[in-house]
């Protein structure tokens, strides 16, 4: 039996119909891009061309244009890579895990989610790979035979661990993602006036017509989908701790890690989908399919999350002191009290205590104070990896190899070049794919239980 | 590009009666209706996933879980017997005295093998158990049944009382009603 729900707020408001829907959602699609998209994609590319530029500068001259050394080998790089790996993450949680547990308010913003995560991977990928050095020989890490050049991999290395996760991750993400998509893309198809929108939508749509039957095994493939991609994701942040925990240096030997890591992954990813759909709603008009209610519920992820990561912190900090273990002990004080005080407080700020403000009705139903707090939150995070990576590396068991680390221009650049990548696939993909599920929200319209 | 497989295209077929709704509530009303009164459905196109009507029109279950699972174990079977490959039976490489065979350490890899192989293989299935084919022609029996209109299409017999399928697509709230046959749609009172 089919009941109206009378208690939960409605997911669409505005009493739109599925036309209405339809309408909405397609037209930055089937029309000229507005201003604001042209000055944001424009913003996007000078960005890209920052990234090509010092792209440019390491492959031609070397990674020693960045400032990492032998003690300090991981720097802005693999801080930058989990950073961008973590937002990914998001995605996947709101597809997936929100599925499992048929929370419907994620249908509104999980095709952005989706797409954040697809470039957000490839943004992360970019500073492995070409920390490697010799990026030419990077096919090295692949299960390749010896004579190829390179011995067999060795499964027991994290590292190799990475190369798995990171590339079914992202092949897994971007699969569930066109699925989800070719019904939408059938009805731009059926809309678009154009005859090279009509091909490529046409082929992109693979034949959809909507039959029952599809829709059945669509439905079905989705859950499994989601199934598998719950544990993925939890996989590919515990891996990528690993990268750390299985190590040695203080401060990266812990079993707290993995939980850690996916609840940061979690945490950064809620700021970042905060800031792309405060700005989206905003600026697309989507004010009735992203709600505030949709605002409260991310908030309240992002709270739930940092308070989390703050356990984390704060746990850290107990486990140096009641181990007994010197070093241990060393690094976590060298963190809070040596020369990098102001990356650790300025972390313990954003992710703990700022997001505490959640807790506070007005904070989470007021789109700019969330935009600044997604904002934060981001920061936040990115300091918590360079806490990790550097505070941890800079001082480790030997004196005489203690050195200072701050990144060359060629690594800021890398980084922000990479905001670069991000921005142009977002905004090609806000203006070429519906940014909301059209299909998934008409089945809502009704606020059935 | 032609159509996969002929058989299956509408324009092959008898001809179709199609009742288009615009209530959800209204069309699974009629469709099972329409199914209580002897009459096979053909199918119903939706814009979006109406809950029920596979079961209304006896469409058989999903063998998708199955098929995932066959996949898994390829997939695992795949990951293990490469790295036992690799690195117990090819070039055995001691890494710190660890044990070579069958190690936790394998587990990491095996697991994203084996989702990768379950994700691609029932993807790949799904695709081809609908006739989801890049390029394909697609066929709509109206060009808003991906917008906001509920399409049933029944395929005639020579036995059926075409009226009477129409007058109960009617009384349960089509908006309009088509037939098709052999390409040529003619718009019914």
């Amino acid at each position: 039996m089919i009941h109206d729900s009378i208690l939960r707020d409605r997911l669409v408001t505005g009493d739109k119909t599925p036309s209405d829907v339809t309408r909405d959602i397609l037209r930055p699609i089937l029309n000229n891009p507005s201003k604001s998209w042209k000055i944001g994609f424009t913003l996007s590319v000078i960005f890209l061309g920052i990234f090509g530029i010092s792209l440019l500068n390491t492959l031609w001259n070397g990674i020693g244009v960045w400032n990492i050394n032998k003690s300090v080998m991981w720097g802005w790089d693999i801080t930058n890579f989990v950073f961008w790996i973590g937002i990914g993450h998001a995605g996947t949680l709101i597809s997936a895990v929100l599925l499992l547990f048929r929370q419907k308010w994620r249908m509104s913003i999980n095709r952005s989610a989706e797409a954040m995560t697809i470039f957000a991977v490839i943004c992360a990928a970019m500073f492995p790979v070409f920390h490697m050095g010799r990026v030419w020989v990077g096919y090295w890490a692949l299960p390749l035979p010896n004579a190829f050049g390179s011995l067999w991999v060795n499964f027991n290395s994290p590292l190799l661990w990475d190369v798995f996760a990171i590339s079914t991750y992202f092949s897994v993400s971007l699969l569930f993602w066109y699925i989800g998509l070719i019904p939408d893309i059938a009805t731009i198809r059926d809309k678009v006036s154009s005859k090279v929108g009509k091909a490529m939508y046409g082929f992109f749509s693979m034949g959809w017509t909507g039959s029952t039957r599809t829709w059945a095994r669509y439905e079905l493939i989705s859950l499994i989908l989601a199934g598998l991609s719950t544990p993925l994701v939890l996989s590919v942040h515990t891996i990528v701790s690993t990268d750390f925990a299985t190590s040695l240096v203080p401060g990266w030997h812990t079993t707290i890690f993995p939980p850690y890591f996916v609840a940061g992954a979690i945490f950064s990813g809620f700021g970042m989908v905060a800031s792309l759909l405060v700005v989206a709603r905003k600026v697309m008009n989507y004010e009735n399919y992203i709600t505030i209610g949709h605002l409260d519920a991310m908030c309240k992820i992002i709270m739930v999350t940092g308070s989390i990561v703050g356990i984390a912190y704060l746990t850290e900090f107990f486990i140096a002191w009641y181990s007994g273990n010197e070093y241990e002990q060393y690094a976590f004080a060298n963190r809070a009290f040596g020369p990098y005080w102001w990356a650790y407080w300025s972390m313990m700020s954003c992710n703990l205590i700022a997001p505490q403000v959640f807790w506070f009705r007005w904070a989470r139903t007021t789109p700019w104070f969330i935009f600044i707090m997604s904002i934060v939150v981001n920061v936040g995070m990115w300091f918590e990896r360079f806490v990790i990576i550097v505070t941890s590396l800079h001082r480790d068991y030997l004196p005489s190899s203690w050195v200072m680390y701050s990144g060359s221009l060629t690594e800021v650049g890398l980084f922000l070049g990479t905001f670069g990548i991000f921005f142009t696939f977002f905004f090609l993909f806000a203006k070429f794919l519906p940014v909301i599920n059209m299909s998934e929200i008409k089945s809502i319209m009704r606020n059935r239980e | 590009m032609a159509i996969v497989d002929k058989k299956l295209s509408i324009r092959n077929r008898n001809k179709i009666l199609v009742g288009v709704w615009q209530d959800e509530d209204n069309l699974v009303a009629a469709a099972t209706a329409l199914t209580h009164a002897g009459i096979h459905i053909h199918d119903i196109y939706t814009p979006y996933p109406v809950h029920g009507l596979d079961r209304i029109i006896n469409a058989r279950r999903s063998k998708l879980a199955r098929i995932a699972f066959f996949f898994a174990l390829i997939g695992l079977t795949l990951m293990t017997t490469m790295i036992w490959y690799m690195s117990v039976y090819d070039w055995p490489m001691n890494v710190g005295n660890k044990p070579l065979r069958f190690t936790p350490s394998w587990s990491p890899v095996m697991f994203e093998g084996t989702v990768l192989c379950t994700a691609f293989g029932m993807s790949f299935f799904f695709f081809w158990r609908n006739r989801l084919v890049h390029g394909i022609k697609n066929e709509l029996l109206d060009i808003r049944q991906t917008d906001d209109r509920l399409i049933v299409a029944i395929e005639t017999t020579a036995d059926m009382d075409e009226k009477a399928i129409l007058t109960m697509m009617k009384k349960n709230g089509a908006i309009e009603l088509r037939s098709f046959h052999k390409g040529v749609q003619t718009i019914l009172k």
